[in-house]
């Protein structure tokens, strides 16, 4: 039998995992809606929390991320790796398209040259997920290999039940979390069947839909569609916020900054909407805007398929909400011409 | 061994972690043009210099430290190991404080990454190289290489190319290779100019003219993309197949090892699987922006 928690004693559960792990929680404290520090006492983003605008990515991957230190000295210069903080995060609330987007970036990050910055994080994190009640009209998720309360990617999944949330153990790290928790009670048959219920309407409510099929080939017959991709990146202004705080982009640029013989190397998010991100001295490949949308397009939908066999993309919705000119992916995907078989 | 195999390739990671350079020091600078340099560099550490391994064709992350990294192909040949060397054409915030630095001061390297030519399908094979201004670096590693296990391969045709006589790099290579009796080494400028008493034309036009026969050859070209463009059509039509012309491409790279992104054409990152790729696999590239 599964058990379950009072709503009420969520900030009991949160500090009892303060003991062990660096607590993250949705807060709204910067003006943005972020997963941060637990502040010890609030659990208010139970009423207001739909989803986070920064997903959890920047809980692996930092905005910003120091990735060594060096010092010159009388004898030259002196790498200082990053010590090890083994810092053990628990995120407390991730929705089920941004725990699928974790491990899509995963493969990533462990492909061929491991990513030890990255891997070190993820390894010692904990993602407690929590079932969607009230998805956003730009959600797709359902279209995309999960729905709001998929469990398969999280530690410990919360459904929503009322005045309880029932706990659902996904993992043995789930489950050793569990163990350890006092105020739990167990769910009895009928909170099982109301979780059942609350998953269903859930299911029901995200009502936008994509529909993906063939959706590779269709972008790879029509990649040298200029007209096309010149049309879908037509309003486009390259501001990059679609790519930044997607939940499963994961590009990067890498700079030092050096005072006195002290520096530092750090990588920063990086977008590939932004012309510099490919420009080279004598050329730049993705000059033209068009070039761009269509890379941000044939990654997610066409390359990441080829390389991973999945979609990177979970339906999470923030770059359409997030757009300041209504660029709307679901669109520019059911628009990508269905070309006859050899034309090209 | 031509490392295409990702895992197989060798790793000299600091302390287990990819991104931590080692610290090179600077041996000599050679001026080859007013605006490129030659850097031969060493290892701080005596026992990686021993232990360090990397094939032709194959590149590093180069940085100066406050500065950054960029991405330069090793030039020097691994037949050749006591020390490293890379090229550096001052275009950008890397190479600029790179072109300041002086014999003695300290880089980061880390590397090699990325695949390297097939050295061991080249056997036997005449070899026809075609470069142009800076883009003889790759090649000279794998010509030096060539040249120091010679009776494995048949013919040597070197053609190279550069805009004006003073835009010529490695010129004591092209000399070595010039008095070469084993290899056929044609130089060319773009336009006539005074004192030059060699030959005049674009490479792709000369590598015409001097018409290598595609029959058991393999073509390996490397130079600014334009010439790229244009020598592979003259290969063609001296009866070269896609899969018997070799190139190394370049682009903007930043980690080095297929996880920042920016490198990609289509589904492939050069930095991860080039950058050495035949002309068959650039023409099955989703993209054509190569």
């Amino acid at each position: 039998m599964s058990k379950k928690v009072n709503k009420k004693d969520i900030a009991q559960l949160l500090k009892e995992w303060s003991q062990q792990f660096n607590v993250l929680a949705p807060s709204r404290a910067s003006g943005v809606a972020e997963m941060t520090e637990w502040d010890g006492k609030d659990t208010s983003f139970l009423e207001w929390y739909r989803n986070t605008v920064v997903p959890p990515k920047a809980s692996f991957l930092p905005p910003m991320e120091e990735m060594f230190r060096f010092r010159k000295d009388e004898e030259g210069y002196r790498i200082e790796p990053p010590s090890k903080n083994g810092q053990k995060q628990l995120l407390f609330g991730v929705r089920p398209c941004d725990a699928r987007a974790m491990a899509i970036v995963d493969m990533t990050f462990e492909d061929a040259y491991k990513d030890p910055y990255y891997l070190e994080k993820r390894r010692n994190a904990v993602l407690v997920g929590m079932g969607c009640t009230n998805p956003c009209e730009s959600c797709f998720c359902t279209s995309m290999g999960t729905t709001p309360t998929d469990s398969t990617n999280v530690d410990l999944m919360l459904i929503d039940i009322g005045d309880y949330f029932l706990i659902e153990e996904v993992t043995a790290k789930g489950k050793e979390l569990l163990a350890k928790a006092s105020g739990l009670k167990e769910a009895t048959k009928s909170d099982e069947a109301e979780a059942e219920k609350s998953k269903e309407t859930s299911y029901n409510k995200v009502t936008r839909k994509l529909d993906t099929t063939g959706i590779k080939d269709r972008l790879l017959e029509s990649f040298d569609d200029e007209e096309f991709w010149t049309k879908t990146a037509a309003k486009c202004i390259s501001c990059g916020i679609c790519t930044l705080l997607c939940p499963t982009c994961y590009c990067f640029d890498i700079n030092d900054e050096m005072v006195k013989g002290e520096g530092a190397r750090f990588r920063n998010w990086d977008s590939c909407g932004f012309p510099l991100y490919t420009k080279m001295p004598m050329e730049n490949p993705r000059s033209e805007k068009w070039r761009r949308v269509r890379q941000k397009v044939c990654h997610k939908y066409e390359f990441y398929p080829m390389a991973f066999d999945v979609i990177a993309c979970t339906g999470c919705g923030r770059c359409i909400r997030l757009c300041p000119v209504n660029w709307d992916i679901t669109q520019v995907i059911e628009s990508v011409p269905q070309k006859v078989k050899g034309a090209k | 061994m031509t490392v295409s195999d990702i895992t197989k390739r060798p790793k000299f990671f600091a302390k287990d972690n990819v991104y931590l350079p080692h610290i090179v020091v600077i041996e000599k600078i050679i001026e080859e043009t007013p605006g490129v340099r030659t850097f031969h560099f060493n290892f701080k550490d005596k026992k990686l210099a021993r232990e360090f391994k990397f094939e032709s064709g194959q590149f590093a992350q180069c940085s100066v430290f406050g500065v950054g990294e960029a991405p330069f192909c090793i030039s020097s040949s691994p037949t050749r190991p006591d020390h490293l060397e890379f090229a550096a054409q001052r275009v950008g915030r890397v190479t600029n404080a790179l072109h300041r630095l002086g014999v003695g001061a300290e880089l980061g390297f880390r590397g090699p990454y990325g695949n390297s030519f097939p050295l061991d399908s080249l056997k036997g094979k005449n070899l026809v190289f075609v470069g142009g201004g800076i883009g003889l670096a790759p090649l000279r590693s794998l010509i030096w290489n060539i040249i120091d296990n010679r009776d494995k391969y048949n013919k040597v045709d070197i053609i190279y190319g550069a805009r004006t006589p003073a835009d010529l790099c490695f010129r004591y290579d092209l000399e070595a290779w010039d008095k070469d009796k084993t290899i056929n080494m044609v130089t060319t400028i773009d336009r006539e100019a005074e004192g030059w008493t060699g030959r005049v034309g674009l490479v792709p036009n000369v590598l015409g003219e001097v018409a290598p026969k595609a029959k058991d050859a393999v073509a390996i070209v490397c130079g600014p993309p334009i010439m790229i463009r244009f020598t592979f059509p003259v290969l063609e039509k001296l009866g070269f197949t896609p899969a018997q012309m070799l190139t190394t491409l370049e682009k903007r790279m930043k980690c080095g090892i297929g996880k920042c992104g920016r490198c990609n054409i289509g589904n492939v990152y050069v930095c991860r699987d080039g950058p050495v790729f035949s002309y068959e696999q650039i023409k099955n590239f989703v993209s054509s922006e190569y």
